[in-house]
């Protein structure tokens, strides 16, 4: 009964929607003639592609880039502003400001921090003297993915609030009790918030990775995937398939990404999240 | 919650210590200069944004906010922005948190599959949806309503509200729950009374998610509308936005405009409702 | 709190339940109400002439016809929502789309009006010749051929003497030795990009070299003939040897069009849409902007670009008054009177056929000599290949300019797409 409205929401947004992704990923479509099937032919046509190769393996450098580096920086952040250093609230909005403004503004910043000819960067390298690393940030083969996943793995806002809402409802006794046993700070924070957050890291986590999955806005705005599709994802090749209104080789990638996802949700809740729920899960 | 400083053991070591305010320092420069940098920007000419970014205006220009001013109903495009936003957020909370309920407390045949299932849909790219949610939208005889928006970001944050809400719920300590059960509290008592409001820094946080979802959506506030009257503020944003040219400074302009009242909302809200929720003023 | 957050949520309802669940405009009896949703407004230059035709229109035909303009702003968003519409079967009342071997797929079915046998008649002679055989596919015209665009090569007078340099250069070579002068003079001879959806100037350039080479026919030949390997050298020496800037692979509209408008660079390539923008960012490299065909590469000189930017549809329809209202209303859109004011009002081209006035915008009058000069027009690359080849040009230049790929595998990165 309590489900039901999640139920009725999902059955009409997720299910009927999903099912006419994976439908027309077996379809010849252009989504205005009649449609032929094809079987998983698009599927085929997908791995065999080059750029969808290059694409599939930025979105695992996504995947690990913003489950791991940008869940850790976050959670680094949440423990020590969870200590409450002077100014705390102050850099806890601060931090956050990022993801109230347009991307499409940020990323202009960005592309002119990394223009070669007017850049921020380039300049300040110059005025140190150090010509020689200067670089057409976005436009080079080595630079460009890396440019882009430092760009968005340090905006760690969001999940820094799930974390350190998280660490600031353990129990105050938990922290004096260890104190009195003379643990350290470092000591605390590993023994004590770690192993309590460890749902909420899982979580955000997950959703992290979930993210660096369907990544497609800032490399949208700052690359469009280039140069040379070397900093293509699959959102930005399942956008340029529906733009040529290829709907079944656009649907067979949206199909993909769900399926790997779904494995990697179930690698992950299997491992890092089974000591979690072991011992929450009893009743 | 704000009494944890005073028991714990600050950093003693020095070197902690310069460290804990480099790395604060670091993510404030990272966060803070876009803000400044965007401001700056909506005063000057869109050549000297192109070709000297990170200069002062030569002339500062105000006409751009004059531009941005007289986008045709801005006012209005603001309030449904308010509107969609919250009754998404609160339609949003209601539903996941009584769903994740479900899922952290109770046992049922393919629980863990269908959590699966659901969380499935954080990974579907949104654009690989419009055509059905344009279908769908108008099978509801939706088309062009506020009930369009709201109902469809209700929807898309659905799984991440349901995940986030299960989350945090699972770490709310089960003895909470076991007295009120001795007390004699039905299903629904646990929630409304128990985990409801214990749950409240997940409800913030997801609410948080699902508010600036909802705010800062362009794609679906274009496809499923087409009056004033349904729209959004991205899209007054997007009026800068044309066939060849862009006119990002006065876009800039815009958005400094709508930034201010967002800020200022999420400065009083955040504050405001967790302390509100932990006083039991706002039960389910 | 409590008061205030309940406050709220009943002003939100209340407006929720207030918006009406459908787009029921007040209509009166009989008159037939056409929505219009384009991109056409907000800062485009012809959102104010466009909107004073509806409304001088909807004047003309009081309580007949109405013409609702629906803002859609974003062309990206709004080329994906009549996509989305297309598939889903609902086309709007009256709309525009870029025409190219992508969206001419729209003509495939029903959905869209077939305006050929209206066009057969007397309002043919309003076009300028060839544009209605474009827009026809299979014998059906099933749109309406309105904007154009002419993309001559844009060049710094200016700074062309600064380098020494009297005359445009007509051929490749000549062309060789201006960019030498202009380089030792200390300018970027060319603007260029690899970025966006389509890498704009650097399309538009190898548009043109591939016209020398390929002459009037040119975009008949498949993408193997050897000419297109060719062109592809002339365009990789643009990107070496400081032809171009060092942001160019990777660099988006706002880096070309920047670099030209700051005097950094001597030559570009755009549309006369672009003259209103650099009238008021840059007055100088406007008055020094000069207009001129390509440099000779192979047996043809002297052409120009031209293409269909933006061609009115509008959804089939079964009730005949609503398809004569629609008739009505693309007859007068495409009148040469009010095509005119469009055209003088938003510096524009349009495919039909009338005089600029006298007090036109300079430059623009410039566009239409440098069309009527033209020795012969042709297509751009865009306007001739689907939109996933398009998109690959630019990856593959980028692949070329890094030297990731050689001219030949650049045109075979185009070929395997196009497949």
């Amino acid at each position: 009964m309590f489900l039901s409205p999640a139920l009725i929401l999902f059955a009409l947004y997720f299910v009927y929607p999903l099912g006419f992704v994976f439908a027309t990923s077996t379809l010849d479509w252009n989504g205005i003639s009649n449609a032929r099937f094809v079987g998983l032919r698009n599927y085929l046509d997908n791995f065999q592609s080059r750029t969808f190769q290059i694409s599939i393996r930025n979105n695992f450098i996504w995947v690990a880039s913003l489950g791991f580096v940008q869940i850790s920086l976050a959670a680094l952040v949440a423990m020590i502003l969870a200590r409450q250093p002077r100014g705390w609230r102050f850099f806890r909005t601060v931090y956050f400001l990022p993801n109230v403004i347009s991307q499409v503004a940020i990323a202009m910043m960005w592309a002119a921090l990394y223009n070669a000819e007017y850049g921020a960067i380039n300049q300040f390298l110059e005025l140190l003297g150090l010509e020689h690393l200067t670089h057409n940030w976005l436009g080079e083969i080595g630079t460009a993915l890396p440019s882009i996943l430092i760009q968005q793995v340090f905006y760690i806002g969001y999940f820094m609030i799930i974390i350190l809402a998280s660490i600031m409802s353990i129990p105050e006794s938990y922290y004096s009790a260890a104190q009195i046993d003379g643990a350290n700070v470092l000591q605390q924070e590993i023994h004590i918030t770690l192993p309590m957050i460890r749902p909420i890291l899982v979580t955000a986590m997950t959703l992290a990775m979930a993210y660096g999955l369907r990544h497609f806005e800032a490399t949208f705005l700052l690359t469009n995937g280039g140069p040379a599709h070397r900093t293509s994802v699959l959102g930005i090749q399942l956008y340029k398939m529906f733009s040529a209104l290829d709907y079944g080789h656009a649907n067979a990638i949206g199909g993909t990404l769900v399926i790997i996802g779904l494995v990697l949700i179930a690698v992950i809740r299997s491992t890092l999240g089974r000591h979690a729920d072991a011992s929450d899960m009893t009743q | 919650m704000n009494g944890i400083a005073g028991t714990r053991l600050t950093f003693s070591d020095a070197t902690a210590k310069v460290g804990k305010w480099l790395v604060l320092g670091f993510f404030f420069f990272f966060t803070f200069v876009p803000l400044i940098w965007l401001l700056l920007s909506s005063f000057k000419t869109n050549l000297e944004l192109q070709m000297r970014p990170f200069a002062l205006p030569a002339v500062w220009q105000i006409q751009n906010y004059v531009n941005a001013i007289q986008i045709s109903g801005l006012p209005r495009l603001f309030l449904n922005s308010v509107v969609v936003s919250s009754v998404s957020t609160v339609l949003t909370l209601v539903v996941t948190s009584m769903a994740a309920f479900v899922f952290a407390r109770e046992k049922f045949p393919l629980q863990q599959a269908l959590l699966n299932v659901i969380l499935a849909g954080v990974l579907v790219p949104i654009i690989a949806l419009m055509a059905p949610y344009f279908r769908l939208t108008n099978a509801l005889k939706l088309y062009d309503s506020l009930w369009a928006l709201i109902l469809t970001y209700t929807a898309i944050n659905l799984p991440i509200s349901t995940f986030l809400m299960h989350g945090f719920m699972k770490t709310i300590p089960k003895e909470l729950e076991e007295a009120a059960v001795i007390d004699g509290a039905s299903f629904f008592q646990r929630f409304s009374r128990v985990i409801f409001p214990l749950s409240r820094v997940g409800l913030v946080t997801a609410g948080t998610f699902v508010f600036l979802f909802g705010w800062n959506e362009f794609i679906y506030a274009l496809l499923l509308t087409s009056r004033i009257q349904s729209r959004t503020l991205q899209l007054g944003i997007r009026f800068f936005v044309s066939q060849f040219f862009t006119d990002y400074t006065s876009m800039f302009a815009a958005i400094v405009l709508t930034i201010i009242p967002s800020i200022a909302v999420y400065v009083f809200l955040h504050e405001k409702i967790i302390k509100g929720l932990a006083s039991g003023a706002l039960k389910g | 709190m409590r008061r205030i957050i309940s406050t709220l949520i009943v002003v939100a309802l209340a407006l929720v339940m207030t918006t009406p669940l459908m787009a029921t405009a007040p209509q009166e009896e009989g008159e037939i109400v056409l929505n219009f949703p384009t991109f056409w407004v907000g800062q485009d230059s012809k959102a104010e002439p466009i909107a004073d035709l509806v409304e001088s229109f909807n004047a003309e035909h009081a309580s007949e016809i109405r013409v609702v303009i629906e803002a859609n702003p974003d062309t990206d968003g709004y080329r994906d929502k009549i996509n989305t519409q297309m598939a889903a079967g609902q086309a709007p009342d009256i709309f525009v789309f870029a025409p190219d071997p992508t969206t001419f797929q729209y003509y495939d079915s029903d959905i869209l009006m077939d305006f050929t046998e209206e066009l057969q008649g007397s309002w043919r002679n309003d076009f300028v010749p060839g544009y209605i055989e474009e827009s026809t596919k299979n014998g059906r015209t099933k749109s309406v051929p309105y904007e154009i665009g002419l993309t001559p090569i844009w060049y710094n007078s200016e700074l062309f003497a600064q380098a020494g340099v009297d005359e445009f250069p007509a051929t490749i070579e000549e062309f060789q030795d201006a960019a030498d002068a202009l380089k030792a003079a200390g300018i970027v001879p060319t603007s260029q990009m690899t970025g966006g959806s389509n890498a704009w100037t650097s399309m538009l350039w190898y548009s043109h070299i591939v016209g020398s080479l390929g002459g009037p026919d040119v975009w008949s030949k498949p993408l193997s003939d050897p000419l297109f390997v060719e062109a592809a050298e002339v365009l990789l020496r643009m990107y070496q040897d400081g032809n171009t800037t060092r942001d160019a692979v990777g660099g988006d509209a706002g880096v070309s069009g920047g670099h030209y408008m700051a005097g950094n660079t001597a030559m570009f390539i755009n549309g006369p849409w672009y003259i209103g923008r650099i009238r008021g960012d840059a007055p100088e490299t406007y008055a020094a902007t000069r207009l001129a065909p390509a440099p000779q590469v192979g047996d043809y000189y002297g052409h120009q670009l031209g293409f269909m930017l933006s061609n009115l549809a509008a959804a089939n329809t079964d009730d005949e008054r609503k398809r004569d209202a629609v008739i009505t209303f693309m007859q007068y859109m495409t009148d040469p009177d009010n095509v005119k004011l469009v055209s003088e009002a938003a510096g524009s081209l349009f495919a039909i056929k009338y005089e600029l006035g006298a007090d036109a915008d300079p430059l623009q009058r410039e566009f239409v000599r440098a069309a009527s000069e033209a020795t012969f027009v042709i297509g751009l690359f865009s306007s001739r290949y689907p939109v996933d080849v398009v998109a690959e040009f630019g990856q593959a230049l980028a692949a070329m300019a890094l030297g990731e790929a050689t001219p030949a595998e650049f045109v075979e990165m185009l070929i395997e797409v196009n497949n």
